[in-house]
């Protein structure tokens, strides 16, 4: 990066099923608390990156109305997808116009309003989540069934089992019950996860994330900025890798670890000069709990085929070797997928800054990581973040 | 309140693959082939991005492979809500060519499978 950038501010909404509220309230809650975190203005801000998928919301083009309401006109130019990782397009986006010195000060804010559309309408929306006339015409792919390709042969290669699945759930489940702002805050067991109706062999309702309203927000400053606003703890972007692969699932030669994860992890660790094992906190993609596992292997923390065993081992636990995802993961917070990538950063910034309060990990170096998967392996951001 | 509904009508372009759609009504499985590089591919396309070239020609893909994958659809989408529950798998052909099709039979990774269609898609069943 041209110029060095840190986090200034962050905001995160409820997430659930929020019927209270249009997308223009939702996504004012996260931009007034990253404004009040920042203790800036929208006077202070030079530009603003919208992310949303947009799909299953009434509003399909959301970025001027949310604008409006929330009084930042003539600053946002422009909303970003990249499905699942929408919110890590926005942060990246963001990023790299302060980096560039494009702009000092960079909102990026990302919403999604799931819950307005039929459970039908959106398995439809979301099986055209990768190519429209050679899978979801032909076949009738929803989402949970591509991950669940991925699933079946991580059991058949590396005997990776449906209980071993059933822990990521567990785990996200326990943490979101101590985080107010989560969808599901109710504990599971291991039994509760292997008897919960089936939605896409062997992928569970338990074994997957819901479908969630929510929004998040992120300010992102230039180093001589925040000398300028003499910012406290600013959390510092080390790097952040991307990747991408194909639209059909069939063409990716290999289910059982995602490619673009691998890229964007290699990619951000050769920027930031670290390794997997300075990593002491992550928040990964766990859409469903088989990709909490890949995203273990993917990001390093555990060989091939071995990443159940980090769950086994309790290992990703707060007070573990590296701890995952203590506000309750995408599978218990809840995946609003515009905001996903820019919660990620949310959480990791509490964490680094100490404010993470009953789900404090204790830190040596403050070093962090978010992996934020778009699509099923479509696209892919892996972002190193210290304090 | 009830939101105005939003009703997409689509017509898509089959130009170009007329021999990959009739080749399904007769149980055929058709690929591209690049005639300057060989790079094959299924999905077909009509150009070769490698070398540039849309000089390519049609392939007939083996019926024979062996099942990488596989998942049972319970929850269904929209468009399919009135279906059985379908199990849809990933076969590797002896062509080397991976490609997603249902799979009829019992589905076992590893098994080897006999290719087809039935009018609509590949459909691959297990021995
Ligand atoms: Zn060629």
């Amino acid at each position: 990066m041209k110029r060095r950038v840190g986090i200034i501010g962050v905001g995160v909404s409820k997430f659930g099923r929020r019927d209270d509220v249009t997308v223009r309230e939702l996504a004012w809650e996260s931009i007034r608390e990253a404004l009040e975190d920042a203790g800036l203005t929208q006077k202070d801000i030079d530009l603003v990156v919208a992310g949303s998928t947009a799909y299953r919301g009434v509003e399909l083009y959301p970025a001027p109305p949310v604008s409006e309401y929330s009084s930042l006109l003539g600053k946002t130019p422009l909303r970003v997808e990249a499905a699942c990782a929408t919110g890590s397009a926005a942060a990246f986006t963001a990023v790299n116009s302060v980096a560039s010195g494009s702009a000092e000060v960079v909102l990026a804010v990302g919403f999604d309003k799931m819950t307005e559309v039929d459970t039908p309408t959106s398995l439809a929306i979301g099986g055209r989540g990768g190519n429209y006339q050679w899978e979801f015409h032909m076949y009738g792919t929803t989402f949970p069934s591509y991950y669940a390709l991925y699933a079946t042969r991580h059991m058949a290669v590396y005997g990776t089992t449906e209980e071993d699945m059933a822990l990521a759930s567990v785990k996200a489940h326990k943490y979101a019950s101590m985080n107010e702002k989560a969808h599901l805050r109710n504990r599971v067991t291991v039994e509760d996860v292997l008897k919960s109706r089936l939605i896409s062999w062997p992928i569970k309702l338990l074994d997957s994330s819901p479908i969630s309203d929510g929004s998040a927000a992120v300010i992102f400053a230039s180093e001589e900025k925040i000398r300028e606003l003499k910012v406290d703890t600013p959390v510092w972007i080390e790097g952040i890798g991307f990747g991408s692969d194909t639209s059909s699932i069939a063409r990716r030669g290999e289910w059982t670890s995602l490619r673009a994860a691998r890229e964007a992890a290699a990619s951000a660790y050769s920027l930031s000069g670290r390794t997997p094992s300075d990593v002491e906190y992550a928040t990964v993609h766990d859409c469903f709990t088989i990709a909490e596992i890949m995203a273990y292997e993917d990001l390093g923390f555990a060989e091939r085929g071995k990443g159940a065993t980090l769950l086994r081992e309790g290992q990703t636990e707060r007070g573990g070797r590296v701890a995952v995802n203590l506000l309750g993961g995408l599978k218990a917070k809840g995946h609003p997928l515009g905001a996903t990538g820019l919660a990620m950063l949310y959480e990791v910034t509490k964490q680094l800054r100490e404010e993470a309060g009953p789900v404090q990990h204790q830190f040596k170096n403050y070093v962090a990581l978010t992996h934020n998967v778009g699509g099923t392996g479509h696209y892919a951001y892996v972002t190193v973040l210290s304090r | 309140m009830q939101a105005i509904p939003l009703e997409l009508r689509y017509v898509i372009p089959e130009r170009g693959y007329e021999k990959f759609w009739e080749g399904l009504k007769k149980g055929e499985i058709w690929a591209t082939k690049c005639k300057r590089c060989g790079s094959l591919y299924y999905p077909p396309q009509r150009d070769c991005p490698v070398c540039m070239t849309s000089e390519l020609e049609w392939y007939r893909l083996s019926d024979r492979g062996e099942l990488m994958t596989y998942t049972v659809v319970k929850a269904k989408p929209q468009g399919y809500e009135d279906r059985e529950d379908y199990t849809i798998g990933i076969v590797r052909t002896e062509d080397g060519v991976d490609l997603m099709c249902w799979i009829k039979g019992v589905p076992r990774v590893g098994s080897k499978v006999r290719l087809g269609t039935d009018g609509d898609r590949v459909v691959g069943e297990t021995a």
